[in-house]
C-alpha cells in the first residue's frame, strides 16, 4: 500500500506556461512606478519560489523532502466515485472526486505551503509571515512552518479572527503567531489604525502588513494564491488524479472545480490539459462575485494594496469589494493568470452560481457521500449536478471529475446560518 | 565566429553630450549593434534603472528627431531603435518613415508579441515595408511554437529577454531557458533583460547564445561613477565575449 502511494504522488510538478496558446503576458510595474514591484518580491519571496514563479521549464523536480512531507500529510488524496450521488441523480454520468479535504489543514492549500516553507528553510530563513482571511491559507502556513521546524507570524484579517476564533486555534496549536490586523507591529497597521482605530481589517491590509513585516525583518513571504508559482505547487493534485483514474481504467470527458484565484483549479486541471486528456473544462466562481461574468481581461494588481506586481488577468478590479458571502475563499476580485488566458482563448468555461443554488448542491452532497463540502467546493459540486443532468438528459456517459477542494467542517457556522436563511 | 555585444543606452542620457560621448565610446570598445531607447509614455516591461533613465531625459528632451540623426551621422555600426508599439500607433507610418529617412536599421518593439500578438504579421510586414529591419524581441513566456515562427522573419537577430524585466536580478536558469530554445531558433539569437551578471553572461554563451545585449548595467555605472566607467564596461564586457 505505502509503495503504491509514493507511486502515485508525482515526482515532479507541472507548469502549464510552455503549453498555453499564446504567451503569457509578463508581471509588470504601473505607470510611473515609484518603487519596482518585481524587484520587491526578490526581497521577500524564497528565491527558489520566486525562480519556479517565472520559470518556463515544463516540469520542476519536487525536493525529495518535499515529496516526504507530502507523504506524511497524507498525500495522495483519495480519488473516490459519488456513487451514491449519481443514484440520487439517476445519471448515466459517472462522477468522481479528488478529495482535497482529507489533508490534516482541511483543504488543497498546505500543497504549497509546504514548499515555500521548505524553500524558504533551505535559504537559511527560520521565521515566514502571511496574511489570512477565513483562515484557511494562515493554517497551511502555520502546519507548513511547523513540519520544517520555523516560526510563522500570521496577519489575521480583524473581523474574520473576532469571528472564527476555531481558525486562530488551530493556527496557534501548530505554534503560529496570529494577530489581529490592522496591528501595531507594522507602519503599515499603526497608519491605518491611526485614520480608524476601529478598522475592521482587510486582505489588502493584512497582505500590507505580512510583507512589510517580512521585509524589516528579513524573514520570508509566502504567497497563497494567484501567482502561478501557487498554480504549479497545487499540480500534484491533477497529477495525482491522472494516475488514480488510469488505475480506474477510465478517461474523463469533463473536469471541474472552483475558482477563487485559481490555484486549486489550475493544480486540478491544467495536468489533464497538458496532457490532452478530458473534452470540457469548467472554472466554477460565485454569482454574487461575477468576475467571469463581468470582470475586464487587463493589468491589475493581485493585492488591493498594490504592492505585488500588476499582471494581465480576469478582473473587477483592485479596489472591488466582495459581498459577504460564505464561501470567503471565492471573496477574490481576480483570477490566475494562466487561468484568465485559458478562459479568454475558450479553452476553459465558466459558470457563476450563487449562495441558495451552492447551499443545495452542498446539501445534496451532504445526505450522499456523507461528506459536508466547504462552501466553495459546494461551487463545483452544483455545476458537476448540472453536467450529470444534461448528461441524463442527453442520455450521454460522461465521466465527470472535480476537484472537492476543502470539506466545510469549519463553516459549521456559515452552513447554519444558511440553513435558518434558505430552507425551505 | 566572435559573439555580438549589442550595447543598449537610453536617448540623450543623462545629457545630449554625455551621451554621445557614450555612443562614441561603445562603438569604439567593440560592440557590434548599438540599441537606442526612445523613452516611452509607459514603459510597461522594463525594469526600475532603465525607467529612471527615461524619466530623465523626458524631462528635458521634446523633439527627439534631431538627437536621432545626430546618433545615425556619428555612428557607422547598425543602430536598432527600442520603443513600444503602443505609443507610435496613431503615427506608425510617419514614425517608421522617418526613422528610414535619417539612416535607421531597425526597430524593436518590446510589446509587440505579448500585447499585439493576434496582428504581429502585420506590423512586421509594415516595417519592412518601410525599408527597415524588424527585429522580434521574444521571451520565455513565448510559447514554442510562436518562437520558432518568429524566429524566422526576425532580421539581424532574435531577441530572447530572459528575466520578467530588465535590470531586476529575478532568479532564472539562464542555461536552461536558452537551451531549450536554442533547437527552435535558426537565427541568430540575442539574450537580454537583466543579464549584466558575468556567469550568468557566460551560461547563456555556452548554452548557444550568440550575442548579448547590455543596457541596465551601463546606466547603472553612469548614474554611479559617470560616462567614463559606463565605456570600461562596454570595454570589459567585449572581452568577456571575446573569451568564446
Amino acid at each position: 500500500m505505502a509503495i503504491e502511494r509514493e507511486e502515485i504522488l508525482p515526482k515532479y510538478w507541472y507548469n502549464i506556461i510552455p503549453d498555453l496558446p499564446k504567451p503569457l503576458p509578463p508581471p509588470r510595474d504601473p505607470p510611473d512606478a515609484e518603487f519596482s514591484r518585481i524587484d520587491l518580491l526578490r526581497k521577500i519571496m524564497p528565491k527558489e519560489v520566486l525562480r519556479q514563479q517565472f520559470t518556463v521549464e515544463r516540469f520542476i523536480k519536487i525536493p525529495e523532502e518535499v515529496r516526504e512531507a507530502y507523504l506524511n500529510i497524507g498525500r495522495p488524496t483519495p480519488l473516490m466515485r459519488a456513487k451514491r450521488l449519481e443514484e440520487m441523480l439517476n445519471t448515466p454520468a459517472k462522477i468522481y472526486f479528488k478529495f482535497e479535504g482529507a489533508t490534516p489543514t482541511g483543504s488543497h492549500k498546505i500543497n504549497t505551503a509546504l514548499p515555500q516553507a521548505y524553500f524558504a528553510k533551505a535559504e537559511g530563513v527560520n521565521h515566514v509571515v502571511t496574511e489570512t482571511g477565513a483562515g484557511q491559507w494562515g493554517t497551511a502556513v502555520a502546519l507548513a512552518a511547523r513540519m520544517y521546524n520555523m516560526e510563522s507570524t500570521i496577519f489575521m484579517v480583524k473581523v474574520s479572527y473576532e469571528q472564527k476564533p476555531q481558525r486562530r486555534t488551530i493556527m496557534e496549536l501548530y505554534g503560529g503567531k496570529v494577530y489581529a490586523s490592522p496591528t501595531n507591529l507594522t507602519e503599515y497597521g499603526r497608519k491605518v489604525l491611526a485614520e480608524n482605530p476601529s478598522h475592521p481589517g482587510s486582505l489588502g491590509v493584512a497582505m500590507s502588513e505580512a510583507i512589510e513585516y517580512a521585509l524589516t525583518n528579513n524573514y520570508r513571504y509566502l504567497v497563497g494564491s494567484v501567482l502561478d508559482v501557487a498554480i504549479l505547487h497545487q499540480s500534484v493534485i491533477g497529477q495525482e488524479a491522472m494516475k488514480q483514474m488510469d488505475i480506474l481504467g477510465e478517461e474523463p470527458d469533463i473536469l471541474i472545480g472552483c475558482v477563487g484565484g485559481g490555484s486549486n483549479f489550475g493544480g486540478f486541471a491544467f495536468p489533464f490539459l497538458g496532457a490532452k486528456r478530458g473534452e470540457k473544462f469548467i472554472a466554477v466562481g460565485s454569482y454574487e462575485i461575477p468576475k467571469f461574468s463581468q470582470g475586464d481581461y487587463m493589468y491589475d494588481f493581485p493585492d488591493s494594496a498594490g504592492l505585488l506586481p500588476m499582471v494581465k488577468m480576469i478582473t473587477l478590479g483592485k479596489d472591488y469589494v466582495p459581498p459577504p458571502i460564505y464561501a470567503g475563499g471565492l471573496r477574490y476580485h481576480g483570477a490566475a493568470p494562466s487561468l484568465s488566458l485559458l478562459i479568454k482563448e475558450g479553452i476553459v468555461e465558466w459558470r457563476e452560481y450563487s449562495e441558495p443554488e451552492i447551499f443545495e448542491a452542498a446539501k445534496l452532497f451532504a445526505e450522499a457521500q456523507g461528506i459536508v463540502p466547504a462552501p466553495e467546493s459546494a461551487h463545483a459540486i452544483k455545476a458537476v449536478i448540472d453536467e450529470a443532468l444534461k448528461a441524463k438528459k442527453n442520455h450521454e456517459r460522461k465521466v465527470i471529475v472535480f476537484n472537492l477542494s476543502g470539506h466545510g467542517l469549519l463553516d459549521l457556522p456559515n452552513y447554519e446560518s444558511m440553513m435558518k436563511r434558505l430552507s425551505k | 565566429m566572435t559573439k555580438m555585444l549589442v550595447s543598449y543606452a537610453t536617448l540623450g542620457y543623462p545629457k545630449e553630450k554625455e551621451y554621445l560621448e557614450f555612443i562614441d565610446g561603445c562603438v569604439k570598445e567593440g560592440s557590434d549593434i548599438l540599441e537606442i531607447g526612445v523613452p516611452p509614455k509607459y514603459a510597461k516591461y522594463d525594469g526600475p534603472v532603465i525607467r529612471r533613465s527615461y524619466k530623465q531625459v523626458s524631462s528635458w528632451l521634446k523633439d527627439i528627431w534631431p538627437l536621432l540623426k545626430e546618433t545615425r551621422d556619428r555612428v557607422k555600426i547598425p543602430i536598432i531603435i527600442l520603443t513600444y508599439l503602443e505609443d507610435w500607433l496613431p503615427v506608425i507610418d510617419d514614425f517608421l518613415s522617418n526613422l528610414a529617412k535619417i539612416g535607421m536599421d531597425g526597430i524593436l518593439f518590446p510589446d509587440l508579441i505579448i500585447d499585439y500578438v493576434d496582428e504581429y504579421e502585420k506590423y512586421v510586414k509594415k516595417i519592412k515595408d518601410h525599408g527597415l529591419k524588424a527585429v522580434i524581441f521574444t521571451a520565455p513566456s513565448v510559447p514554442d511554437p510562436l518562437i520558432q515562427k518568429v524566429s524566422k522573419i526576425s532580421d539581424i537577430f532574435l531577441y530572447y529577454g530572459v528575466r520578467p524585466t530588465t535590470g531586476v536580478p529575478i532568479p532564472v536558469s539562464v542555461d536552461s531557458l536558452i537551451t531549450r530554445i536554442r533547437i527552435l531558433v535558426d537565427n541568430k539569437l540575442v539574450v537580454g533583460f537583466g543579464l549584466s551578471d558575468v556567469e550568468d553572461m557566460r551560461k547563456a554563451l555556452r548554452a548557444g547564445a550568440d550575442g548579448i545585449a547590455i543596457g541596465t548595467a551601463y546606466i547603472e555605472a553612469i548614474e554611479k561613477g559617470g560616462v567614463q566607467d559606463a565605456i570600461n564596461l562596454v570595454k570589459y564586457f567585449r572581452g568577456v565575449l571575446n573569451e568564446f
